[in-house]
Formats: C-alpha cells, structure tokens, sequence
C-alpha cells in the first residue's frame, strides 16, 4: 500500500454525481481503480473485441479500406468495366471497348492523368491546393520541348523539366507556408504567371520536338495491348503509396492536413510537411508533361489549361478529401481512371462533344455526395 | 506522514516559471505569474474564463513564448522556449480537442511524430500496432476499443483521451498537462481518467490538471493554483485549503478570497 498516494487511494475517487457507478461496475472499472501498477484480477483486453473469425477480420480490413475512400471508388470502378466488358460481348461493333485501339488510347490518357492526380491529391491531404498545376504542366512540357528540339540529350531535358516544375510547386509552398498566404489565393495567382510566362517564353506557336526512338521506347513504348506510359503510372503509383501509407513521411502529411494543432503539438512542422507536399507535386506534374511532349510531340501554349480542375477532380472521385487529411493513392488513380473510362464510353457510343463534360461533371457531384456520407459515417 | 507530503518535499522540482508575463497587444493575459512543479506532483490549475489558464497552458508546453519571465526545466534555464525544446524534456499537453488526428489509427497518433521505421523511413506498422495493443490493453481499460487500426474519429470521446494519454505515458513523458480533460467525458470515463492520473503520479509522472470542475480537481490534485484576470491568485496544498474557499478564489476572485478567510462565504 505504500505506493498508494496521499489521503486519497483509488478507491475513494468517487467522480462528482458519480452515485451510479458502483451499481454497474464491470471488470474495467474495477481494473482502473487500481493505481500504483497493482495487478487487477481480470482486466479487459483488446484481444476481447478483436475479430476472431475470417469473415470478421475481413469485415474490419474492408471498414479500414472504406475509412481512406479507397472502397467506394473501387467498387463503382470495377461494376462500370464489368458492364463495359458485357457490352462489348453482346455488341463487339458498336461499342469496341477490349479493341487494341481503345485500351491504346486508355493507357495513354489515364496515367498522364493519375500521375497528376497524385500530385494534387497529396498536397490535398496536406491540406492545401495548387491551381496553378495545370500552367505548371504546360510550362514543364514546354521546357522539356525546346531544350530536347534545342538537341539536348533526353536525360537533360528531362532533368530541366523536372527542376522546373518542383521549383514552381516549391515557390508555391514557400508563400504559402511563410506568408501565410491562403494557398488558393497564391496558386491562383501563379497560374495566370505561368502561363504567361508560357507565352512570354515560348510565344503563341506550338513547340515542337520529335522524339528519337529510345525517347519513345522509354516514355511511350507500344506493349501490345497497353502503352508504356502504364509502366510509368505503376512505378509512379507504387513509389508514392509507399510513401503516403507507408513511410514517416507520409504519416506526417495526414496528420498536417487532419489536425494541424496535434501534429504542431508533437513537434511535427506543419511548414516543412507542406512545402515538400508542394515539391511532390512538382515532381508529379513535371513527369506528367514530359509524358504527354514525348507522345505528342508538339506543346501548344494552353495545353495544360484546365489540367488542375481535372486532377482535382479525379482526387473528390477517388475519396480525398477536400478539407485535408483523409485519401489514398489508390483512390487517386481510381479516381482518373473512372474519369476518363466515362469519357470513353460516351466516345465510343458515339456521344457529341459536350456530352462528356455533362456527364464528367455529374461524376464528380456524385463523388463528392458519397464522400460527405463517408465523412459523416467518420465522425 | 502522507507520502504526498514526502513527495512535495523531496520531490525535484521539475518546471519552474518565474515572473512570466505575456501580452497581446495592449492585452496583458499574463502578469508576473511564478510557479514552481515538482516531480511527482499532481497540480490543479484553475479559474474562470479568460482568466488565463490556456495561455499559461501554452506557455508550459512552450507552444507560446512570454515576452518576459524564465522558464526553468529542473533548476536550468531554457534560453530559448518553443515546442522542440519542451518536446525534448518531457512536456506533453493534451489539448481538449487537438491532440489527436481523427481521420488516422489508433497505432499511427500514438507513434505520430516518433514513428517506428527502417533505415528507409519505411514505417513497422506491424510491431507499431503490436506495441500500440498492449499499450492499450496495459494503461488504458476503456471499453470499446476493437483495433489498434481503428481511426480516431470513430472513438467516444473518453476513448479519445485514453489513447492521447497512453501515447504520452508510453513514451515516457516527465511533465503531462491536460487541458479539460473531463469535459467531454462521461462519468466512468472520468474516473478512470482521474485515477489514471494518480497511478502516473506514483510512476513519478507530474501532471497539471486544467479544469472548471473543482470536485474533480479537489479529489486528486496535491496542489491547486487558481488564476485571476491573468494572476495568480492562489497556490496552495490541499491539506491547507478547502472545496469552498477554491470556490470562493474562481468564482468572485481576491475578492471572495479574502470574504472567505474572513469566514464570510459568498452569499
């Protein structure tokens, strides 16, 4: 007894109006009133309530899925190309969607569009925006162009694109983080910059490079079925679920965006989190316009006009939320994929052109309706 | 003799404020407050709003810097005060509502900050949610709790405050200052919280307790210091003070105080 303290031991805490307690005392409370580190009789233990059987642990695995977003999107993902291989069955002429020539088209658009999503998606969870990824994009692919059509070597003009890009982002973040300036406003501000700065550098004509054949092996090599450019989004993709779920880094992103006070009270820098957040998407948007000049070959001016909206988009779609936090790679990726898997089908039904925003933006509302049910569920 | 007293007196004295003073703007919040906390002491800190108990609070954890005053961490004194520094020696504040991340697990608010991971910065999330299990199974017997990998934000309240607190008795914090720890509990929660408290303390654990319920604070506090419109009013042991003249010192201030003494209760 000699640990117990003071006049008051354990068992005289009664709380104020706590009358009630003692009638239903179980095998919890008998084990927290019992300080000083003597051993309760039967304590309660997490191995009590945790899943027993496979279903259960299944059960459990799927909520820790649903709770990053990831389940919805990849439920919806799955069901739309299910109903899209079953069309193709019944009608192979009139909706050629498992044709060579689609998933070519697919395994082009989708990744330049997922690898952006990412970008925008874990500065998201950090909890801040860039609206200037898509004069960002245009200003890389441009730099890329014009130092590769200059003749400089691909690695070079790479290198260049990617400089450029994490520096754009970097600027970004800094005046965010150290002015305190709303990102929304900074970026805003520097997406009409750049892409004057686009004009300014480059003029109203398009740039134009073409790629020697390793260039085209490396970035866009024809595998068939799908395009090189897949290869990318699925090393790009890997690196980068490792290091939002996995890795410290990561950890320290979602707790910046999800409670900037705990993380600052843990002695986490929200500031530094949130520029690298920006430096990550630097990265993501510079690989993404290196990936479209060496497909295309020719960068217009307002060829990223847009691109943010769109991968902001993708990141609602697959379950990120806005107000920071709460995502995941996975839902990224998703997210795009769905996005442009629509497109697609309302071009291969033989849709008009103004149909697909239409139903995009449809997309989108109903993603963000499902993530506020998700979010209420959360909390 | 009570081994409280024996504590009081032997006890190291762990935290040290001297003459803090902090204003904002012409606002002065803080004025010439000093204090001293020893180890293995149990302080309450009281006082009606804006009295100054949060911004005192911050001072403590060193999230806010007084523009005068020392602060002394176990007789030295700290030439710079911020959180990194205060983090370093063993302050922990668990604010009402801040201290965890609601939309993360269980393992990763507990390990946030002091991660478990390879030479590649790759977290162990299993041995993490090992550790994070029997923390929970060991300091904390709140009910409900399934998973270590639970999210944050489907915890009760009480819950809430269990995990903030096991991730600071687990990494072995010296000093723990708990901002309203029992307003958003329920009564069984609460008690297990208070008692919680006590079982830090014999662990040589000091903590400050900031509350408006002086039942709570009166029951497990050795010492109480009630703050006035930025003062210190009081700083007295429980066995030199009482429920009512507590009452008195946060309710109607130096005023109250000295009715009180004068053995006229307030009406």
């Amino acid at each position: 007894m000699s640990e117990r303290s003071g006049q008051v031991t354990a068992e005289s805490v009664p709380v104020a109006g706590g009358a009630a307690v003692e009638d239903d005392a179980t095998d919890s409370t008998s084990a927290t009133s019992a300080p000083g580190g003597s051993a309760p009789t039967r304590k309660r233990t997490l191995a009590d309530s945790a899943p027993a059987t496979t279903a259960e642990r299944l059960t459990e695995r799927l909520r820790q899925v649903r709770g990053r977003g990831a389940l919805e999107i990849g439920l919806v993902f799955v069901l739309v190309q299910l109903g899209c291989v079953i069309y193709y069955l019944v009608d192979p002429v009139g909706f050629p969607y498992l044709e060579k020539s689609n998933f070519n088209v697919l395994s082009q658009s989708i990744p330049v569009l997922a690898i952006l999503a990412i970008g925008a998606g874990v500065l998201i969870i950090a909890g801040e925006f860039d609206l200037s990824l898509g004069a960002n994009f245009t200003f890389c692919a441009l730099v890329f162009t014009r130092w590769y059509a200059d003749g400089a070597s691909a690695w070079a003009a790479g290198g260049m694109a990617l400089l450029t890009g994490i520096a754009i982002a970097l600027v970004n973040g800094i005046l965010t983080t150290k002015a305190r300036i709303p990102s929304f406003i900074v970026t805003l501000g520097m997406m009409l910059f750049w892409e004057g700065a686009a004009l300014f550098y480059n003029g109203t004509t398009a740039a134009l490079m073409v790629p020697s054949e390793t260039v085209k092996q490396v970035f866009t090599a024809d595998l068939g079925f799908f395009r090189g450019q897949v290869l990318w989004l699925l090393g790009v993709g890997v690196l980068f679920w490792l290091l939002v779920h996995r890795h410290r880094l990561g950890n320290h992103i979602f707790a910046v965006g999800g409670n900037p006070a705990a993380a600052r009270a843990i002695s986490i820098n929200p500031d530094r989190v949130k520029i690298i957040a920006f430096g990550i998407l630097g990265l993501c948007v510079a690989l993404a316009a290196v990936l479209t000049a060496v497909r295309t070959g020719s960068v217009q001016p307002g060829t990223g006009r847009g691109m943010e909206l769109k991968a902001i988009a993708a990141t609602v779609v697959g379950g990120v939320a806005l107000s920071g936090g709460r995502g995941s790679v996975l839902g990224m990726v998703l997210g795009a994929a769905l996005i442009l898997t629509v497109q697609d089908i309302l071009l291969l039904g033989g849709a008009p052109g103004f149909y697909l925003d239409l139903f995009v933006g449809l997309i989108i509302v109903a993603a963000a309706l499902f993530n506020r049910m998700i979010e209420g569920r959360a909390k | 003799m009570s081994p409280t007293a024996t504590a009081e007196r032997t006890g190291e004295v762990l935290l040290e404020l001297s003459g803090i003073t902090k204003r904002y703007g012409a606002n002065t919040v803080l004025d010439d407050v000093s204090f001293k906390i020893h180890q293995g002491e149990v302080v309450g800190l009281l006082g009606d709003n804006g009295a100054g108990k949060s911004t005192l609070v911050k001072t403590m954890s060193g999230v806010v810097t007084a523009e005068e005053g020392d602060y002394l961490w176990r007789g030295e004194k700290l030439g710079t005060v911020n959180r990194q520094e205060t983090e370093k020696r063993g302050v922990e504040t668990i604010f009402q509502d801040s201290a965890l991340v609601p939309s993360m697990t269980i393992t990763r608010n507990i390990f946030m900050g002091r991660e478990l991971t390879n030479a590649l910065g790759l977290l162990k999330l299993r041995k993490m949610d090992g550790i994070a299990a029997q923390i929970l199974d060991s300091v904390v017997t709140i009910e409900g709790i399934k998973s270590p990998r639970q999210l944050v934000g489907s915890l009760s309240g009480g819950q809430q405050q269990a995990v903030a607190i096991a991730r600071a008795v687990h990494f072995k914090r010296s000093l723990l200052i708990l901002d309203e720890p029992t307003s958003a509990l329920a009564v069984r929660a609460t008690e297990a919280l208070l008692n919680y408290l006590l079982q830090l303390k014999s662990e040589g654990v000091s903590s400050v307790l900031v509350t408006h319920n002086l039942h709570h604070a009166f029951q497990i506090c050795d010492r109480h210091i009630v703050m006035n419109h930025g003062r210190k009013i009081l700083d007295v042991r429980r066995e030199d003070t009482s429920v009512e003249e507590l009452t008195a010192a946060v309710v109607e201030g130096p005023e109250g105080l000295r009715r009180h003494r004068e053995g006229k209760p307030l009406a």
